[in-house]
């Protein structure tokens, strides 16, 4: 047991929980103001690509760090676009999204690099710096987001108006509010904050992008979301929930065994999370309600 | 305007079926088609390797060359399907997970050729190998049992460690040869093993990879030999992280798997246990060129140079010769039969 719970977990879940973070407060954004992001994954996706094509080309971590934004805020304008300039289902939408962000990111690396596979592997001194026990500048922005995105949403006019466009719309509506506005911005700063965390991946966590990297971070980042009633510093330890559980099932493998001697199979290992999951979401958070906006289009009377 | 859009519209057909026909009366001597795993063919390791040695049949051989990287593994049988009903040649499977999907699709093909690497198709009792598919397996186990032995022989914690990508025989395969090669060295020497995942996503993971590897490390692990696509490479990125020590020693050391990944981070990269998928594909092409094209279970070795330890410059110097002589000496046994490494997919 002792060799379970070390510092070494504890980092490993600050690591394993920084995407998630980026994600699930971008998933924030855009459903608090009542657009369902099922699309958080393929804005991953983006913003890991971008980052590592440019890092690797420019080399410069900061550059890739920026554009991966850029790619995020983009696809965010296409989802807004869809979803609320032209009223498209939002869940089909934002699998529509993910399909296409499986996909476009290897037939662009195909053309750079004739390569569909992954990109090229980028030397370590042009990664995002690294401090000790190897946590990324991105998971300390991360938790910095974090106080950012509560002042943000509780003390801030914008966030106001953001949490009322998200509860009722008509009514924000009537007092002045631009809905669409407001809905577009949300979409975008959510694509910007998941493509972050997707950028992370490729060139904070590992060096180079492979297809579909994210792994389902993005809809884990959605879990965390509901897990946390879409506030602000919930998200925050639903994400180390997350991580920290992924991180335990690491240590837990190949370490403890069977009182027979034999391993546990790493099929059990890793329905851990899943299963914490499940037992934390129907026994411990009590009911968890979401925007009652929460993927209707607004269309102005 | 909408009229305009269809015309163009036809036209790109047009300008497609052109091209398709065209690319089709080109001469070849045969058509092969190669259908890829998960990984796609640039993942710098098995699908790599068999990429490369169908290019080098391309470049040789004259043959007409075409390929799909499946984007899920839904997508898998329907191009395999797509070659054969144009009867093409041969075509050739990569990774164990188009094994089921060939057997169908081989027996509704019989006059096509087939060749899977790391899967074995049956007819239907199950027994005999299937007439019109090449079976290309190799013995893992050998060529993890030398890797095993050098790792061993370098780690001074006494600990090393094992990453795999899907949990599943193939891969144990991998593992229990590397385990025995270490014990011979070090028979009381503790080995990490660890699994990406249980779905074909294993393999797509470095993230998840790196994290494993530094869990790894953290518990003493000094030598860590992937067999885990392009997942692995996180565990290159996180000996790295632990840098040189004063003398320009790597302070941990990976081992790369099927394709030569010593040049992947030099100096970091002990050395790799190459499966030279790209000679068994390449060997494969060649023998349906020249009608000597045989079914069956081809199976490759040590013996042939089927699986070894890749030793080049990025290596040099990293392995003591003594350990070397000591390799050496296991391979003459192994293929002589004296050792006998266990195989993890024989039971």
């Amino acid at each position: 047991m002792q060799e379970v719970f070390t510092f070494a977990l504890l980092f490993s879940s600050i690591r394993l929980a920084t995407p998630l973070i980026f994600a699930a407060l971008g998933g924030l954004f855009s459903e608090r103001s009542g657009v369902i992001n099922i699309a958080l994954e393929g804005m991953m996706l983006a913003g890991a690509f971008t980052a590592a094509v440019v890092t690797f080309e420019y080399q410069s971590a900061f550059l890739g760090f920026l554009s991966a934004l850029m790619a995020g805020a983009f696809v965010g304008v296409v989802y807004a676009l869809c979803v609320i300039r032209f009223e498209a289902n939002q869940v089909v939408t934002g699998f529509a999204i993910n399909l296409l962000m499986l996909g476009l990111p290897q037939f662009l690396s195909g053309a750079i690099y004739d390569s569909t596979g992954s990109t090229p592997q980028i030397p370590k001194e042009h990664l995002l710096p690294q401090f000790f026990n190897n946590v990324s500048i991105a998971s300390i922005l991360a938790f910095a987001l974090i106080p950012i995105c509560w002042y943000v949403f509780y003390k801030t006019p914008f966030g106001l108006r953001l949490r009322a466009v998200g509860e009722n719309p008509e009514a924000a509506d009537a007092a002045g509010v631009d809905v669409t506005r407001l809905r577009y911005t949300a979409v975008i700063i959510s694509g910007i904050l998941a493509a972050a965390g997707g950028a992370y991946l490729s060139i904070g966590q590992s060096s180079l992008f492979t297809r579909g990297m994210t792994a389902g971070r993005g809809f884990i980042a959605l879990a965390a979301l509901i897990l946390a009633k879409w506030r602000p510093v919930p998200v925050l330890f639903a994400c180390l929930f997350f991580g920290f559980t992924e991180a335990l099932s690491f240590q837990i493998q190949g370490i403890i065994k069977l009182p027979s001697g034999e391993d546990i199979p790493v099929q059990f290992i890793q329905i851990i999370p899943y299963v914490l999951t499940i037992i934390v979401l129907a026994g411990f958070i009590g009911l968890s309600r979401p925007p009652k906006a929460l993927g209707i289009p607004y269309r102005k009377e | 305007m909408r009229k305009y859009i269809s015309f163009v519209v036809i036209c790109l057909i047009f300008v497609g079926c052109r091209s398709v026909t065209e690319s089709s009366r080109r001469d070849c001597n045969i058509r092969v088609g190669i259908v890829f795993d998960i990984g796609g063919k640039n993942d710098r390791s098995f699908n790599a390797a068999a990429w490369e040695g169908v290019k080098r049949a391309e470049r040789e051989l004259g043959i007409c060359l075409y390929d799909i990287e499946p984007g899920n593994p839904t997508s898998i049988e329907p191009a395999m399907r797509a070659f054969a009903e144009r009867n093409f040649d041969l075509v050739i499977g990569v990774g164990f997970a188009q094994a089921p999907l060939m057997q169908k699709v081989a027996k509704d093909f019989p006059h096509v050729k087939f060749a899977i690497v790391d899967g074995v198709i049956f007819e239907d009792d199950g027994k005999t190998p299937k007439s019109n598919v090449a079976s290309l397996v190799f013995r893992e186990h050998e060529g993890s049992y030398l890797v095993g032995m050098i790792a061993a022989a370098k780690s001074k914690s006494g600990i090393i460690g094992f990453l795999g990508g899907m949990d599943i025989k193939l891969i144990h395969r991998f593992k229990t040869g590397y385990e025995e090669g270490a014990r011979s060295i070090n028979p009381s020497i503790r080995v990490i093993e660890n699994y990406v995942g249980v779905t074909d996503a294993a393999w797509n993971n470095p993230g998840k990879g790196k994290e494993l590897a530094l869990s790894q490390i953290e518990k003493g692990a000094d030598v860590i030999f992937t067999a885990a696509g392009n997942s692995g490479l996180g565990a290159f990125d996180a000996v790295e992280q632990y840098g040189r020590d004063e003398k320009g020693e790597a302070k941990k050391y990976v081992i790369g798997v099927d394709s030569n990944q010593n040049g992947v981070k030099p100096g970091f990269v002990l050395t790799s246990m190459v499966k030279r998928v790209d000679n068994a594909v390449y060997e494969v092409v060649k023998e349906v060129l020249e009608k000597r094209f045989q079914g069956g279970i081809h199976s490759f070795g040590l013996d042939k140079d089927g699986v070894a330890y890749a030793m080049d410059e990025n290596n040099a110097g990293l392995i003591p010769d003594d350990v070397i002589k000591k390799v050496e000496a296991a391979k003459r046994e192994i293929i002589e039969g004296k050792i006998k490494v266990t195989d993890a997919m024989a039971n």
